[in-house]
């Protein structure tokens, strides 16, 4: 046991709940954009994908990681423009297009995969980190938290700056009628289509911010389908969130830290079935929905599209 | 008199029993294979589709590829495909045994499925529960002597029964060898076979916890291995090691791949077509080894030849039955065999 109680190993558990973490925090902090506004983002998991492909493939032709996120963001909200012109201009149901976007990405970019990089399976060399100083010489959480990549650090700045903009400012405002009484926005002279529609391309550039960070710095290489349902715990997340930030944040943490906590218990040659280990991590989420999911209140006119004059 | 009658009663009964089986057996045009992942992967969906290939061009028939079909349902993909004429579909996943059997009694094209024994019905399901335990082992065996930090790793993305059994081979080639060696063991997910990120994840916890050999089964999630290898110094600060299973990725190392367990299940695939043919298909299991190099280690610049020697030892021993090695199939019998906190 003592052996496993090194700062080492207990270094890579942290980075790794934080490398497990930050993809489901984007996606969460997008998704609850997309609620927010009224708009049940189900296609979340196929903008990840896409942000992971265009991500992976920009940053490795070109060699400059940071092109590499801009595209990621560009192919979620690609995918997410598709969402948008579908489901609040042409009132489409949400889910339906949202399921469809998904299963057409996972199809695309697993082709273009075949094409491009079946062959050759390229990887990119290790993520670019950025020390924080003063506290990167911090035992064990140093190295694990204050020497990160700096997308690490944007994402945990964005859940103060989006609780901000909710609670503080005429846009969030805005979006929170949206989501709510549609109705009552356009009566005050503001297009909810239009605000539906910028919300939905924000979820799809953190979604895709996320799938590019899974591709380039928590895996350094794409394969087909490597998302596995992250954008799905992304909606979870967002919902069990109510509507704040910060809460999308601590699902994200408890369940990025209870796959590592997987990790470590395994590693550790606990002699229970891994399933029941594996099981941690859905089970910390569950156990999140059943103490405080009671609570929750979505927006009253999430997943109602809105067509003015119909009641 | 009577002698001659029972000669006759012999042939005739000979006779009828050869017309029988000519009138059961299946002649075999095409077979296909349905694979989840792409069928370049370097390991077991490529393997498969070009085991499929090589036998279908050994007996002369045709074969049709489905790849990339996921882990969903492929239902739709082996009626069109038995629709197409296929005489025998390989559903190359364990994933995909629900479903296969249920399409093989719909549509009455026989199905080859795997890691289901038991679920053998003659003429129409065949399963092939294929072990590279013996193999593994001598993974084992090198990776025990050739540890600079006394602590190899074995990181899996699932717990199918022939990734269990080169587990276990594994580990016990390692104790064997060197048992004051730890073995530490880590599951990326239930079945993270396409998690590349996790697969990164879990192999730099595991280097970190002392591992510089890692042992991965992973299919696509075994790049993100790869990666974390080539990208995490060992706790000595040394380099780390890969050793790889069933397919041969040389052709994409950046210098860190130690070995692979490679398998052929080319042989697998002719024994079948030949059992349809001769109506005895779906009664018997299939096995590949290391006697006929269906089984085999991969050799690379990173092992030294005296090391490379001993391992060879070890193979023989094997071969010639003077050393026998029964497989573990269940995820219990590996976590028995791995280091555990009380040690």
């Amino acid at each position: 046991m003592e052996a496993l109680l090194t700062a080492a190993f207990l270094t890579a558990l942290l980075a790794g709940a934080v490398a497990a973490g930050v993809p489901l925090l984007l996606a969460g902090l997008g998704e609850q954009m997309s609620e927010k506004a009224g708009v049940l983002n189900i296609g979340i998991e196929g903008m990840m994908l896409m942000g992971a492909y265009l991500g992976f493939l920009v940053a490795f032709e070109s060699g400059n990681g940071a092109l590499g996120f801009v595209a990621g963001m560009a192919g979620g909200m690609a995918v997410a423009f598709v969402m948008a012109i579908l489901c609040v201009g042409l009132a489409l149901n949400q889910i339906v297009i949202g399921i469809g976007l998904t299963l057409g990405v996972e199809g695309l970019t697993a082709l273009l995969h075949h094409f491009q990089f079946s062959t050759t399976y390229p990887r990119l060399p290790a993520a670019w980190r950025m020390p924080v100083p003063g506290l990167v010489e911090l035992p064990v959480i140093g190295p694990a938290l204050f020497d990160r990549h700096p997308l690490v650090y944007l994402a945990f700045l964005l859940v103060p700056l989006l609780a901000w903009l909710y609670r503080r400012t005429a846009l969030g405002l805005t979006l929170r009628a949206a989501g709510e009484k549609p109705a009552a926005l356009d009566v005050a002279g503001i297009d909810v289509a239009t605000v539906r529609f910028l919300a939905v391309l924000f979820t799809g550039a953190m979604a895709g911010l996320g799938g590019a960070f899974m591709a380039n710095v928590a895996a350094g290489i794409f394969i087909p389908f490597m998302t596995g349902g992250a954008g799905f715990i992304g909606i979870v997340l967002a919902m069990l969130a109510r509507g704040r930030p910060a809460w999308v944040l601590i699902g994200a943490v408890v369940f990025g830290g209870a796959l590592s906590l997987t990790t470590a218990l395994q590693v550790a040659g606990l002699n229970v079935p891994t399933d029941l280990i594996q099981m941690l991590p859905f089970a910390a989420v569950m156990a999140v929905l059943v103490l405080y999911g009671r609570k929750a209140r979505l927006p009253a006119a999430l997943g109602l599209p809105y067509v003015r004059g119909a009641r | 008199m009577i002698k001659r009658l029972m000669q006759g009663a012999a042939l005739g009964l000979a006779l009828a029993t050869f017309g029988a089986v000519v009138a059961n057996a299946v002649q075999v045009n095409a077979i296909a294979i349905l694979v989840p992942e792409e069928g370049t992967d370097y390991g077991w969906n490529q393997q498969g589709v070009d085991a499929a290939v090589a036998a279908a061009n050994a007996t002369g028939v045709e074969v049709i590829t489905a790849e990339g079909l996921g882990y969903g349902d492929i239902r739709p993909t082996l009626r069109e495909l038995a629709e197409e004429g296929a005489s025998l579909m390989i559903a190359h996943a364990s994933g995909y045994n629900t479903a296969a059997p249920e399409i093989a009694q719909e549509t009455g094209v026989p199905v080859a499925i795997v890691d289901s024994p038991d679920a053998l019905v003659p003429g129409l399901v065949a399963d092939y529960t294929l072990s590279g335990h013996e193999g593994a082992y001598l993974a084992g065996v090198m990776a025990a002597t050739m540890t600079r930090t006394g602590t190899v790793g074995i990181v899996v993305s699932g717990e199918p029964p022939s990734w269990n059994a080169q587990s276990a081979g594994f580990a016990q080639g390692v104790q064997a060898t060197n048992p004051d060696v730890k073995i530490v063991y880590a599951v990326i997910g239930p079945a993270a076979y396409a998690d590349a990120a996790g697969g990164n994840r879990v192999t730099a916890a595991v280097i970190a916890a002392g591992a510089d050999i890692v042992f991965g089964q992973g299919n696509g999630s075994s790049f993100g291995m790869l990666q974390a290898i080539e990208t995490t110094p060992a706790t000595d600060g040394g380099k780390v090691l890969f050793i790889d299973v069933i397919g041969d990725k040389s052709s994409i190392d950046k210098g860190y791949l130690l070995t692979s367990v490679l398998w052929d299940m080319t042989p697998v695939y002719t024994a079948m077509i030949e059992d349809l043919e001769n109506d005895t298909f779906g009664t018997k299991s299939y096995a590949i080894g290391l006697a006929d190099d269906s089984v085999r280690l991969l050799q690379t610049d990173n092992i030294p030849a005296d090391v490379w020697e001993q391992v060879m030892a070890v193979r023989q021993e094997l071969v010639d039955g003077t050393l026998v090695l029964e497989p573990v199939f269940d995820a219990e019998g590996v976590r028995a065999l791995v280091t555990s906190v009380a040690e």
